[in-house]
């Protein structure tokens, strides 16, 4: 039993329902349900639509691919998480080829309802040449909980990442950026709103930059009721041609939250690097196991 | 043909002059130890055998198994078989014991006979692992990679009595009773009375002052009146007598 949805270049290549689940391309589904359409920002070209409307005992897979040359893609996607259900999402999207030249935009939104949790993992994989520029935004209803993870081990030459979330009262999103630059120019923006009493956000960035990669970061939360914030943002500089920009920003509008962050940008240890060699583990195996293991792969 | 030949060995390390002539022989099966005051050079042999890139061979050679490997990488020491327990080893953030050591040595398997507590394979490397647990890990990872000699940079050091006992009969077990030559870098000694060494190397001022093939006497005489009568041999002068060795020194 499982709820799919599969989409190449901008065919939809596969749909599969599960009881409790609506899975439509996100145009039917704006046609279909009018109060959907207040959560889509615009009227969907392509994308999906996944509603969980019932507790199910499987994690919902979406997958994106562009699989032929200079494709466009501009999606729009919506999940609703009915209240007090608990669900984890595998959503991969990604290049089935390195030189493809492809454009990869989406236009995302999660909403979960009250008491509703959801374990969100978010794979990209990407060739050399790609542009991609995911602007996803999560409404977090009382009492809900996200765990949401960005994995971008094979980045594109361009990525441009934004995310924003919304916590009400007694929501708490705890976010994971692990992005590896490789020859890419990318920008990350991620901004967490404490709206509501009792809120928690944390988020932790993990960048690497490699051959000539140009990194830049905002992470910002924003505290307008007694929540509690951290930012936790650290980047590796692997060769000297890469640049990381790291901007940690906190906003504090109630007396009462407790918002703090943490950020440092470092190379690899010279001694670390060092021993491992003197494991027998030739210079790049020992430079990819530190990289690796900063990524928390 | 020995092991292990350094001949007029100098190195440097951030520009200051370490090593000043260490010419040292290892045999297969040997287990030798290099006592020295702090700062006389002991980690900087060690690390310039393995051929750390933080250590530059001004002048001399090193020979392993007949060849010279005073330019090959750290790598392809390892390769040869030429080991290294560290004394402060780094943590490797993110990564767990058990995957580095698959990492390492891809078909060997982990000897559960060393007392390894299984907890200990899933914490990352080095990070917050009590001394003895380094030391472990550390014996651990070079028993893996198949070794002809392993160079024991302070393995006893900050180990109780019983827990350098135990550190002693794995390097036994499992290296000197199968043929590996050991060279033990020591400060304090400890380990040597459960080891007993064949030959006491001490290293003064970045040069072997004395060699001598009964440990204890080395020990009693340092014990006894510090490194200082050490770099009164003759061995460290040049002035060495016809017939004189260190031993006979030692006993005077």
């Amino acid at each position: 039993m499982q709820a799919h949805y599969w989409q190449i270049d901008h065919q939809i290549k596969n749909i599969t329902q599960a009881k409790g689940v609506v899975v439509l391309p996100s145009l039917k589904a704006w046609e279909k349900f009018s109060w959907a359409r207040k959560w889509f920002s615009r009227k969907p070209k392509e994308g999906y639509f996944v509603w969980v409307r019932k507790q199910v005992n499987f994690p919902l897979a979406t997958c994106v691919t562009i699989a032929s040359p200079k494709i466009a893609q501009d999606l729009t996607n919506l999940l609703v998480i009915e209240a007090g259900l608990k669900v984890k999402a595998n959503v991969v999207c990604h290049a089935a080829r390195k030189n493809l030249y492809g454009s990869h935009k989406a236009q995302g939104k999660i909403v979960l309802k009250e008491n509703a949790s959801l374990e969100y993992n978010h794979l990209h994989q990407w060739g050399e040449k790609d542009f991609v520029g995911p602007n996803y935004e999560f409404i977090l209803e009382k009492n809900s909980i996200l765990l949401y993870t960005y994995k971008n081990l094979l980045p594109p030459e361009n990525l441009e990442l934004k995310t924003t979330v919304h916590n009400a009262k007694n929501a708490s999103c705890n976010l994971s950026f692990v992005i590896n630059g490789v020859e890419s120019k990318i920008r990350v923006e991620d901004v967490v709103f404490l709206e509501g009493e009792k809120a928690k956000g944390i988020v932790r960035l993990r960048l690497v930059g490699k051959k000539n990669s140009q990194i830049e970061a905002l992470s910002k939360i924003t505290a307008g009721s007694p929540g509690k914030g951290h930012l936790d943002c650290q980047g590796l500089l692997v060769d000297k041609n890469s640049t990381i920009s790291l901007k940690p920003e906190l906003v504090c509008q109630n007396k009462d939250a407790q918002i703090t962050h943490e950020a440092s940008i470092g190379r690899i240890s010279e001694e670390e690097l060092n021993y491992l060699r003197m494991r027998g583990l030739a210079e790049k195996e020992a430079i990819d196991l530190i990289v690796g293991g900063f990524l928390g792969n | 043909m020995k092991l292990l030949e350094i001949k007029n060995l100098k190195v440097e390390a951030n520009g200051e002059k370490i090593l000043k002539g260490v010419n040292l022989k290892i045999a297969a099966g040997d287990i030798q130890a290099l006592l020295g005051p702090n700062a006389s050079g002991k980690s900087t042999l060690a690390y310039a055998i393995l051929g750390h890139p933080g250590y530059k061979i001004t002048e001399g050679k090193i020979f392993f198994q007949g060849k010279d490997i005073s330019r090959l990488s750290p790598e392809k020491r390892v390769k040869l078989g030429i080991t290294l327990t560290f004394q402060n080893p780094p943590a490797i953030k993110g990564v767990k014991l058990f995957s580095f050591l698959k990492k390492i040595a891809p078909q060997k398997i982990v000897n559960k006979k060393l007392g390894l507590a299984p907890s200990l394979l899933d914490r990352e490397v080095n990070l917050d692992f009590s001394g003895g647990e380094k030391k472990i890990s550390e014996l651990l990872q070079v028993l893996l990679l198949s070794p002809k000699l392993v160079i024991f940079d302070e393995i006893d050091s900050g180990l109780d009595i019983k827990k350098t006992e135990k550190v002693a009969k794995i390097i036994k077990d499992e290296l000197i009773s199968k043929g590996v030559a050991v060279f033990i870098i020591t400060h304090s000694g400890q380990i040597l009375n459960f080891l007993k060494p064949n030959l006491t190397n001490v290293l003064v001022e970045g040069k072997i002052v004395c060699q001598g093939k009964d440990y204890r006497k080395v020990l009693e005489t340092i014990k006894k009146y510090g490194y200082e009568r050490c770099k009164k041999c003759s061995l460290s002068t040049g002035r060495r007598k016809r017939g004189s060795n260190a031993s006979s020194l030692l006993a005077n």
